[in-house]
């Protein structure tokens, strides 16, 4: 029996297609989320790689902050709740999940038995989160997927100060104009967010294992300034940005169990 | 009527104040605005005056930011806001309270921004459980009268006895209202603020009968299918988004303390002695709220034990963004919710408040997690 999982984020879309709640038969990733054409797409590419279609699934479940907007879904629910669930599919010892995603940051607390015990999310700000790592990419002319590689070629990680995204920029263009080497400058904006997620992360309490998700669990500057910040392991897993539809995949699955 | 006959009526008054207002006007009512928090409206009902709750509408914020910085409580600019707008024209004078630093300066601002209707303060003592806090409190209802004479007022200690009976039978109201909704799950959030936004709007005579009226009929009806019962905390939680938000998550909210709702029915008058006297009394007496003193903080324990005797799965803190008392009290509130083990969660509110998708996110998780 199929489930589907659509995550619709603020910058991309995902789809986890399951089998009976244990084998990933297919998964998908577009560009564009909430109020573009991304979750469509995302859809065509999943029923073209898996040569199935919407009659087979057995129930499909929405996530993400695009969920009470697409039609075509069995149901919907938190991003939060599903984060949860998805880490915990890849990690089975998984206490404590971190996801930064395009527009918000949240962290979640889980038992031991996996369940969901407490959460916090920021508040409406771009900063410590992936929308503060594409703003500096468009200022310093990078690709936000080469971040990652840059910073690791620091050796003096610059200090961006400031809490706000649009002070950070005139910040960061400030270093440029003082001359620090671009690669500084990167490992610099990437400890930025993961030191300023990292203090969100404390008021939840940190109990490991911990993970990252999200897109910008991709960037490994960011992973090792959050391990460095917290002071332990960061697990990562490839599938990181797919947990949200993993998690809505599984609980289609919960559901139908139920 | 029938409950939902009485839930609409509930809910016409609330839906458009100003037409209220109006109403009462051309009856040839004087109207007196009362700012939140205790403003003594017992003073104002005895001395002839419609006492008229004044907490702001959600609204966007343009003329009231001449006057206040941008981190500032929005229930207090949505009020000046509104006061600027003409939205409280006709009413007599506005009562504005000192329990917190935003509040005093709302009587400041108000002075300036809208000469057209007289500010008179109400200055609370901090210490108000002493002898001298209560001789302080009488004093700032004294200056409350002497203002209130000025606009053709009369008082009497009988005419207050009788404001303060009256009053108190509508905290006895509010109290049963209260107790009889935690057991009917059916009555959604929507309609539970009506219940309690109308208050404000409407004479307590007429009020108190509503919801006296309200009461009976809900205890003849039989109880809904129970949902996810929970305690909501905060200022103020009347925003219609937010409330068909809990509906739609399938939470009822078992009780409250919302210092717009239930926190302000706890203590009534006591009937002993002079009558102003006693109503100094009743502020010393009450208590569990942020804006009150008190070293112990009782509201703390207040909200675990109400949580847990109301068998609340987890408390909701719908937190008036940028206020500071509440704020400082959420840190023990959520400490001692987590040593008793209830699920606890924040959503930051405000009157500017267009999109709720942070906070339906918020919720539905918490909901989830209380579920699950």
């Amino acid at each position: 029996m199929y489930t589907l999982g659509i995550d619709i984020g603020s910058t991309t879309s995902k789809c986890v297609m399951l089998q009976d709640g244990e084998t990933l038969v297919a998964k998908s990733l577009q560009l564009g989320g909430l109020g573009t054409d991304g979750p469509e797409d995302a859809l065509t590419q999943l029923w073209r790689c898996s040569g199935l279609s919407r009659e087979e699934m057995a129930r499909v479940i929405v996530t993400g902050y695009g969920r009470n907007k697409f039609e075509g879904a069995d149901g919907e629910v938190s991003e939060l709740t599903c984060h949860a669930l998805g880490g915990r599919f890849v990690f089975p010892d998984l206490r404590t999940v971190i996801d930064i995603g395009g527009q918000d940051a949240k962290i979640i607390s889980l038992t031991p038995d996996g369940r969901m015990s407490n959460f916090i999310m920021n508040d409406k700000c771009a900063a410590g989160t992936g929308r503060f790592l594409e703003v500096m990419a468009n200022i310093l002319r990078l690709d936000i997927d080469n971040l990652g590689a840059i910073a690791a070629q620091s050796e003096t990680p610059a200090a961006i100060s400031s809490t706000c995204t649009v002070f950070a920029e005139s910040e960061v263009i400030s270093q440029l104009a003082n001359g620090v080497k671009r690669p500084d400058l990167v490992a610099g904006i990437c400890q930025s967010v993961a030191t300023r997620v990292a203090s969100l992360a404390r008021r939840a309490g940190i109990v490991e294992r911990v993970c990252m998700s999200g897109g910008v669990a991709r960037n490994e500057a960011v992973r090792h300034y959050m391990a460095q910040a917290l002071d332990v392991e960061i697990s990562y897993d490839p599938l990181a940005q797919y947990f949200g539809a993993i998690g809505a995949a599984l609980y289609a699955w919960k559901q139908i169990k139920k | 009527m029938t409950v939902n006959e009485l839930f609409a009526k509930l809910h016409e008054v609330p839906a458009d104040p100003k037409a209220q207002m109006d109403r009462y006007l051309a009856e040839g009512k004087k109207i007196v605005l009362c700012a939140p928090v205790y403003t003594p409206e017992e003073i104002i009902h005895a001395m002839g005056f419609v006492p008229m709750g004044a907490w702001g509408a959600d609204t966007e914020l343009r003329r009231a930011k001449e006057y206040c910085p941008a981190f500032l409580c929005s229930i207090v600019q949505s009020i000046l806001e509104l006061g600027i707008n003409g939205m409280y024209d006709g009413a007599s004078a506005i009562v504005i309270p000192s329990l917190c630093d935003t509040l005093k300066t709302l009587g400041e601002n108000w002075k300036y921004a809208v000469p057209s209707i007289p500010f008179i303060p109400m200055t609370y003592p901090q210490n108000r459980k002493p002898a001298y806090g209560v001789a302080f409190t009488k004093a700032g209802y004294e200056r409350v009268i002497r203002d209130l004479e000025k606009l053709g007022g009369t008082f009497s200690d009988e005419k207050l006895a009788a404001s303060n009976a009256v009053y108190n039978r509508h905290n006895a109201a509010m109290r049963k209202l209260e107790q009889v909704l935690a057991k009917h799950p059916e009555v959604t959030a929507c309609q539970r603020s009506d219940a309690f936004k109308s208050a404000f709007f409407l004479t307590k005579e007429e009020h108190t009968a509503l919801i006296e009226e309200l009461t009976a009929a809900l205890e003849q009806q039989t109880p809904g299918t129970e949902k996810t019962p929970i305690l909501l905390s905060g200022i103020l939680a009347d925003a219609p988004a937010f409330n068909a938000i809990l509906d739609e998550m399938g939470l009822h909210i078992v009780a409250d303390d919302v210092a717009a709702q239930s926190r302000q029915y706890q203590t009534d008058v006591p009937e002993s002695g002079d009558a102003l006297t006693a109503l100094a009394e009743k502020f010393a007496n009450m208590d569990n709220c942020s804006v009150l003193y008190n070293a112990a903080k009782p509201r703390v324990k207040w909200i675990v034990d109400t949580a847990k005797a109301r068998g609340a799965k987890g408390v909701l803190v719908a937190l008036t963004k940028f206020c500071d008392p509440e704020e400082f009290d959420y840190v023990m509130i959520k400490k001692a919710c987590e040593s008793a083990g209830i699920p606890i969660t924040v959503v930051e509110i405000d009157r500017q408040m267009v999109q709720f998708e942070q906070a339906r996110t918020n919720i539905e998780t918490f909901r989830d997690m209380l579920n699950m």
